[in-house]
């Protein structure tokens, strides 16, 4: 009997393994193999590290490499902006669950949608363009500088993403034990003293992941927003990691190249993870 | 707060206004009440530009899609929670180390699987990715949720001579209802906002889904704002649709995801 259950629940998970393993964990060992040959996709031609050191000797790889450091930018600034509207929700005030939806909003969007909104607001006749008009600028194209065009993905990033993360936070807040406060209060600890006293150490294991949420996010999650909003233009100057291996892979016929920068990425962000796993151990420990 | 809240809504709000004007009506004066109103920038889009076509083709494999993720997820869930079973830890550990793995990283080999498989252009194989991207999660989420179901209820079915397939029918689903309505919602935003895989895997532009067909329409008609703004709303209406019913469901995701 217990043998035959066994049997069964084995049967049960099997069709999710096989998808799984064919579809996930086969490609990430086949894109290892990959990136070790030169290929058309129909023959591999085994070359041991030569893309690796390509890649690493390749000028185009640093700079993009440096561009994702550029949006490493967005990860403050989506904190600030996030823990400020924790901490107005975090007062309760009436209709406080009506904002938590709003705040949600960005989330359930496309960032084919995020990034059009963007673009086109920053076209040269969006409506940025306009509102300056107002006052007798001349429209400018923003896009043809990439300064400007990584300060509009990063408020894309920043605009799409505080929302969802100030309800992490929101959830953070709301489990420190109101009697902390309270007693702060009554020793006379003002608002701003009890926020860093009290509120920030408190939430600082949120703080932590949602920091490195978005460290990690800011090296495997672009493609959408640089695709939709510039291309990776003007020339490479906001190309990142992930949208290269996009364009590697399906405009060079050695696909061992794209897939060695693939497998760089895969281990970068692993070492991320790692770390994320090794901050959280030792704030458990403390 | 209000302001905050303003400056998610009114970026959207913006969206609505400016894809029921004419081009000609919004250059005049971008910030200003319309002078008329208009669909027409919504009939063209999904008449002549593809845009009803590839809604309904998106509509068609992200169900497929989530009804897949969902039998399997289940089925899996329930065994992981309440059976023996051979190798179980195995098994989880294999879906917890993929469920990190970043988009981009797979697009090489499984481009290359699929493409030995015949499967590129095709349906079939975009629906394969998108169920083994989402099965990860899936059966995470259900296996925690159905650990809750009491194992009284699972031994007294057992006892009542019912099987595998009854017992889940019969208990497992409807106790899950929730969990399950939850999952459905997060995997289907998921895949109907995808777009790396749809681009690559989809050329056919008879076969294209909403997103690369939205994106490509906003390459093209750079300076027809009010035409872009209509694909956006068509695009983010589903998802809105879906926060505005079903916001209990994506609230309870939000904090499962927390807690991984």
């Amino acid at each position: 009997m217990m043998r035959q259950s066994k049997l069964i629940g084995t049967l049960a998970v099997l069709p999710s393994f096989i998808i799984v393993a064919g579809f996930m964990a086969f490609p990430i060992v086949f894109v290892l193999f990959i990136s070790l040959t030169k290929t058309n996709g129909l023959t591999f031609e085994w070359l041991w590290f030569k893309n690796y050191l390509e890649l690493f000797a390749d000028p185009i790889v640093h700079e993009v490499f440096l561009n994702n450091f550029k949006f490493v930018i967005s990860v403050p600034l989506v904190i600030f902006a996030a823990l400020v509207s924790a901490i107005l929700l975090f007062e309760q005030f009436k209709g406080w669950k009506f904002f938590r939806v709003i705040f949600f909003l960005p989330s359930v969007l496309s960032v084919v949608v995020i990034g059009l909104i963007f673009r086109n607001a920053f076209g040269y006749y969006g409506s940025v363009n306009q509102f300056l008009g107002l006052f007798g600028n001349e429209p400018k194209q923003f896009f043809i500088n990439s300064n400007y065009s990584i300060f509009i993905i990063i408020l894309a990033l920043v605009w799409s993403g505080f929302g969802y993360q100030s309800l992490l936070l929101l959830a953070g807040l709301t489990s420190i034990n109101p009697a902390v406060f309270e007693a702060a209060a009554i020793d006379g600890a003002g608002w701003w003293r009890r926020l860093w006293s009290i509120t920030l150490p408190n939430i600082r294991r949120v703080l932590g992941f949602v920091f490195i949420i978005n460290f990690i996010y800011t090296f495997s999650s672009l493609f959408g927003f640089i695709f939709v909003i510039t291309a990776g233009g003007p020339l490479y100057e906001t190309t990142t990691i992930d949208y290269l291996v996009y364009l590697r892979a399906f405009s060079s016929s050695n696909l061992g190249s794209g897939a060695a920068l693939a497998v760089v990425l895969y281990f970068f962000i692993g070492l991320l993870t790692l770390w994320q796993s090794q901050v959280f151990k030792l704030q458990r420990e403390d | 707060m209000c302001l905050v809240a303003a400056t998610i809504i009114y970026p959207l709000f913006f969206v609505v206004a400016t894809s029921l004007r004419s081009n000609v009506d919004y250059k005049r004066d971008p910030f200003g009440i319309p002078k008329e109103w208009t669909f027409d920038n919504y009939l063209k889009l999904w008449n002549e530009y593809g845009v009803g076509r590839a809604f309904m083709n998106s509509l068609f494999v992200s169900l497929t899609a989530v009804t897949l993720i969902l039998v399997f997820a289940t089925l899996a869930g329930y065994a992981l929670a309440k059976l023996p079973v051979f190798g179980a830890k195995f098994f989880t550990t294999t879906f917890v180390s993929v469920m990190l793995i970043p988009g981009p990283v797979l697009i090489i080999p499984i481009y290359l699987v699929l493409a030995r498989l015949g499967m590129v252009g095709d349906y079939s194989g975009l629906i394969l990715v998108y169920v083994a991207t989402g099965l990860p999660f899936a059966i995470f989420f259900s296996t925690l949720s159905f650990r809750a179901i009491p194992d009284e209820l699972l031994e007294a079915a057992r006892v009542d001579g019912a099987g595998f397939f009854r017992t889940y029918w019969s208990i497992v689903r409807p106790l899950g209802t929730s969990a399950i309505a939850t999952l459905a919602v997060l995997q289907f935003l998921g895949t109907w906002n995808e777009l790396i895989y749809s681009l690559i895997l989809i050329q056919d532009s008879k076969m294209k889904l909403l997103t690369p067909t939205l994106a490509s329409i906003g390459k093209r008609f750079l300076t027809d704002q009010p035409l872009t703004s209509a694909g956006l709303f068509i695009t983010a209406m589903v998802p809105l649709l879906m926060l505005t019913f079903a916001s209990k469901y994506i609230m309870r995701g939000l904090q499962v995801g927390l807690g991984r």
